[in-house]
């Protein structure tokens, strides 16, 4: 029907002259109340370009979230009605992005709540639609602008960019501190110019590492995708950090980057911050004793406790382990169900309130605080995970109790 | 009136496309229905400088990216509202324009379009570095319609289709105009348009600054439909190419094509990424990329102007019946008793042109060495002299393509030495070259009226005066035919007649005869004799001798740069420097 419609579309479109009222109608399908028909939630994620596999991990997250959410009796305060997800490729730019958010709000009237988009940038298109549709839409993106613009629908789960790097460094330095007997003292930086990992920058810059002791002895931005990283690293190894922080959002610039690391034998401990050097992918390439010790601060992992879910995703789709793009996906399926008891109702604005209202106690499975959120909509208590490549697999070393290895300082 | 009337497709199209935008409900389509509109004005803003004046920008993301990031921090930090910074965006946009065709316009052909390239992405580095890299228009709930935010999206939809309809009155203006005509001069040969008098930098800035304008327009207007800018969004190197795309696609150089470009592309686009997307992502590109592929190879030209020739094909047959260009052209030959009128009377003793030792180096070749000589008024003068004597170069110094690096070439007894060509063609000298380059989709009359704008202060009376030109040289019975449809022989009194609308009082002719059959030569010749009758002096280099005999009145020769002799045609042809020059000392010696 869609497809159909989408069609006629194009056809009207390229012979506009030729109108004869063909405006399509809305859809509706015919659930009416009470009834027990599923309930719609949305996921708007890039399935294709450069971000596509970010998204199809999120695609994997929703999909048993809606399985064992709908296995545990869906949302019984509307008689058991199960929920039901609906993908739309949010493509790889901002215009594509705000095009697909439109797409998904007049496509599916019944949606009552959405999930994506990844990349901030896309977030951001994103909501300036949902919002004006009153569809709440769950985030796992950091940038902390998404939710500082006095949005009522969108809730950020993980902790925000800003957050995350004033978290992470001093449990870093801490750990470095504790396994060699002295605090790092330089720094160096390399970065991509996305907007999560610039904010992330930013709040280093502003004041926290300076607070460390930590002083900046070299610092570059690049533009993803990156054609060749030498350069790069050969002004890592002129500099002689004693610590290298390392902010990648595309899997390919940081595979580039963390090979001609090794290629150069540069061998200063790295700390990254995002998903993108702890992909599968990166085996594709690499040798796992490669980036044995590298560290990163992502915003959700695969937690103790989960090792269930996780082998569920590795049978399922072929995933080693359970990413953050799968788990906080998975774990917003659970949210919506908790909201969705509160509600009690099919309607979006209803949704949105109890979201806001929710009290859903402590956070299972996103890392630390609890299941509220403030008045800006941010996760109240949003912490982060950090995770270290060990024996060629990235896994949990903090939080402490939901640790799955202890963590170790890695030698130069 | 009758630019009204040219607008009358275009409003057609505005009215029926309105219908749609009205009927259509469904906020997604909706939208589409207005980045269709958005695409298309960026389309003929890469129209308005790269269509017309044949200079390729791959940098038009550049002006649409300021006007993007100015309406969104004005509104942040000075609480503007996009309905001030359209207006503001376009004067951003002209500014910008200006400021980089100053520098760029120094390049030509691939070096010009590389170094567009360059400013865009400049540009987003600095956005990032200014720590911009994603901002979003504040959502205004009070009286949200003063910050141009709409509930119902037809509107967007509305306002888009009126900033066409503004961009398409202004490019069908310009393109009617002196301006338009200038571009298209420049676009042809950029030489020719200079030695016709078209000023060609100030064009070209011209041009740059009203396509920088509609271009920072645009990217305000996007900036409010989709909220959410980030550097690579207004500043990518897609949005660049977006331009050249749908302008490529639908035809360059007219107001139609970035139109059926971005009705057809944009929607496209969108369908295959929402139909075919969702089953294997990343297909939708694929087929994108072959379907323009494909398309690009069957109308290299855009959908546009493979219509038109399409359509012309079709009306040959009836075409066939008008008149063949030598009917033209036998009126002005039937006048040439007037044309032969004794040069006695024809010269007067006024001294027109006084050229003063010029000398030209090239490195360590001296093209030209120390030549004078001196024209009088309603002389013909041959300038004669083997191949690589200096002869075009003599002219390129006359005429002002280059600078003598010593002497004078006094008009009037005013220097000209080293002055813009249009500056030359201005104070009374016009030129033809040696490579005929008309535009071949104009008419004869068109071709022509470029030719005359430098002495016409209307475009009625630059018509007028192509008329008359036209006339002289006796192709009015085919004034309404294309350029590509005429032979070498109407090619060439073509050029003729754009010289002479310049109303010069000299004429340089550089090999006007190249080319021609003895009968055809025989019919040009006659046509400059009769110019020459009404009092222009003319300066002619010719190689085919005998038709030159017939025709000057004095020669001037030529030979290693240096001026070997001058003097009567029965003089010169028995001169033995002269036949030394052009045959060889052997035979000299039998002269």
């Amino acid at each position: 029907m869609t497809r159909l419609r989408t069609l006629t579309f194009a056809a009207l479109a390229a012979s506009v002259v030729a109108a004869t009222g063909a405006a399509p109608a809305s859809a509706q399908t015919t659930t009416g109340p009470g009834q027990i028909g599923p309930l719609q939630i949305g996921l708007i994620a890039p399935l294709s370009g450069i971000y596509a596999r970010p998204g199809q991990v999120m695609k994997m997250g929703a999909e048993l979230g809606i399985e064992d959410v709908n296995a545990a009796g869906g949302i019984k305060c509307l008689g058991g009605a199960p929920l039901k997800l609906v993908t739309i490729d949010s493509g790889d730019s901002v215009e594509k992005a705000t095009n697909a958010a439109q797409r998904m709000v007049a496509e599916y009237p019944e949606l009552v709540g959405g999930t994506g988009s990844y990349l901030s940038s896309f977030t951001l298109a994103v909501t300036e639609v949902t919002e004006r549709a009153n569809l709440p839409l769950l985030t796992l993106s950091y940038s902390d602008l998404i939710t500082e613009r006095g949005f009522k629908t969108v809730f950020q789960t993980s902790a925000t960019a800003g957050a995350q790097a004033s978290i992470a460094l001093p449990i870093i330095m801490d750990l470095a501190e504790s396994e060699t007997g002295r605090r790092p003292k330089t720094v160096a930086i390399i970065t991509d110019n996305t907007a999560a990992s610039l904010s992330s920058v930013k709040r280093m810059k502003d004041g926290l590492l300076q607070r460390l002791g930590l002083e900046i002895v070299m610092e570059e931005t690049f533009t993803p995708p990156l054609a060749d990283a030498s350069s790069l690293v050969q002004r890592v190894r002129t500099s002689r950090p004693d610590l290298l922080l390392f902010l990648p959002t595309v899997i390919s610039d940081a595979n580039l980057i963390l090979q001609k690391l090794r290629e150069f034998r540069v061998s200063v401990p790295t700390i990254s911050f995002g998903i993108a050097i702890a992909e599968p992918e990166v085996l594709n390439v690499m040798d796992a004793r490669l980036v044995e010790g590298v560290m990163s601060a992502v915003a959700n992992w695969g937690v103790k406790g989960q090792e269930a879910l996780i082998k569920r995703l590795k049978d399922r789709y072929g995933e080693p382990w359970m990413t953050q793009n799968a788990i906080s996906t998975y774990g917003d399926m659970w949210l919506f169900k908790t909201a969705l008891e509160k509600s009690c109702s099919r309607d979006r604005q209803k949704l949105a309130e109890a979201l806001r209202t929710l009290d859903g106690g402590p956070s299972q499975y996103y890392p630390g605080g609890t299941i509220r959120f403030d008045d800006k909509g941010r996760r109240i208590g949003a912490s982060l995970t950090i995770i270290q490549w060990r024996d060629g697999v990235p896994v949990t070393i903090f939080p402490t109790d939901l640790a799955v290895a202890k963590p170790v300082w890695p030698k130069p | 009136m009758a630019f009204l009337r040219s607008l009358l497709p275009y409003f057609t199209f505005a009215a029926g496309y309105l219908v749609v935008a009205m009927l259509v409900e469904n906020s997604y389509y909706q939208l589409i229905i207005t980045l269709v509109l958005v695409w298309a004005s960026f389309g003929l803003s890469w129209n308005m400088l790269s269509g017309y004046t044949g200079l390729i920008s791959f940098g038009h993301a550049s002006f649409f990216g300021l006007g993007a990031f100015a309406t969104v921090l004005a509104q942040i930090h000075l609480g503007w509202s996009p309905w001030i910074m359209l207006p503001v965006s376009a004067l951003i946009g002209a500014l910008a324009g200006v400021l980089i065709g100053l520098p760029t316009f120094r390049l030509r052909g691939h070096y010009f379009a590389l170094s567009m390239l360059a400013y865009p992405l400049a540009m987003s580095y600095v956005f990032q570095w200014l720590g911009k890299p994603e901002i979003t228009i504040p959502r205004v709930l009070d009286h949200p319609a003063l910050f141009l935010q709409f509930e119902d999206r037809r509107v967007y939809s509305v306002l888009a289709l009126l900033l066409l309809t503004v961009i398409v009155v202004i490019t069908r203006w310009i393109e009617r105009t002196r301006f338009g005509m200038s571009l298209v001069a420049i676009k042809q040969n950029e030489a020719a348009a200079e030695a016709a008098g078209v000023d060609t930098l100030r064009w070209k800035l011209k041009a740059i600054a009203v396509s920088g304008a509609i271009a920072g327009a645009v990217g305000s207007f996007y900036a409010v439909v989709i909220l959410v800018i980030t550097p690579s969004s207004v500043f990518g190197m897609l949005v660049s190419a977006q331009a050249l795309t749908v302008a490529m696609f639908g035809g360059v150089g007219t107001v139609w094509g970035p139109i059926i470009g971005a009705t057809v592309l944009i929607p496209i686009a969108e369908t295959l990424h929402a139909v075919i997307g969702s089953y294997l992502p990343g297909i939708q590109g694929v087929i994108y990329g072959l379907a323009i592929i494909i398309l690009i190879i069957a109308a290299p030209e855009g959908v546009f102007w493979k219509g038109v020739d399409l359509i012309r094909r079709r009306r040959v047959p009836a075409a066939g019946t008008v008149p063949s260009g030598a009917g033209g052209v036998s009126r002005a030959a039937s006048v040439e008793p007037a044309g032969g009128a004794s040069p006695a009377s024809r010269i007067s003793d006024r001294i027109m042109l006084d050229v003063r030792g010029v000398s030209k180096r090239f490195g360590g070749l001296r093209a030209v060495r120390n030549v004078s000589f001196q024209v009088r008024k309603g002389e013909i003068l041959g300038i004669i002299g083997p191949n690589g004597a200096g002869k075009t170069t003599l002219f390129n110094l006359l005429n002002g393509f280059q600078k003598p690096d010593q002497g004078q070439v006094l008009l009037h007894g005013s220097d000209l030495a080293g002055c813009r060509p249009h500056f030359a063609c201005r104070a009374g000298i016009g030129r033809t070259f040696q490579v005929m380059r008309p535009f071949k989709r104009w008419s004869v009359a068109n071709n022509v009226k470029v030719g005359a704008y430098v002495r016409a202060a209307s475009e009625e009376e630059a018509r007028a005066i192509a008329r008359e030109a036209v006339a002289q040289v006796g192709l009015s019975a085919i004034s309404d035919r294309p350029a590509s449809a005429l032979t070498t022989k109407q090619l060439r009194l073509l050029e003729l007649a754009r010289a002479i609308a310049g109303r010069p009082e000299i004429l340089l002719l550089d090999e006007t005869l190249a080319g021609l059959g003895s009968e055809e030569a025989k019919e040009v010749v006659a046509v400059i004799r009769t110019l020459a009758a009404t009092g222009l002096t003319i300066l002619i280099i010719e190689h085919t001798m005998q038709a030159m005999v017939q025709l000057v009145d004095r020669f001037i020769v030529l030979d290693h740069g240096q001026l070997l002799t001058e003097g009567l045609p029965e003089a010169i042809v028995k001169d033995p420097r002269v036949i030394e020059a052009y045959l060889g000392a052997k035979w000299a010696a039998h002269a």
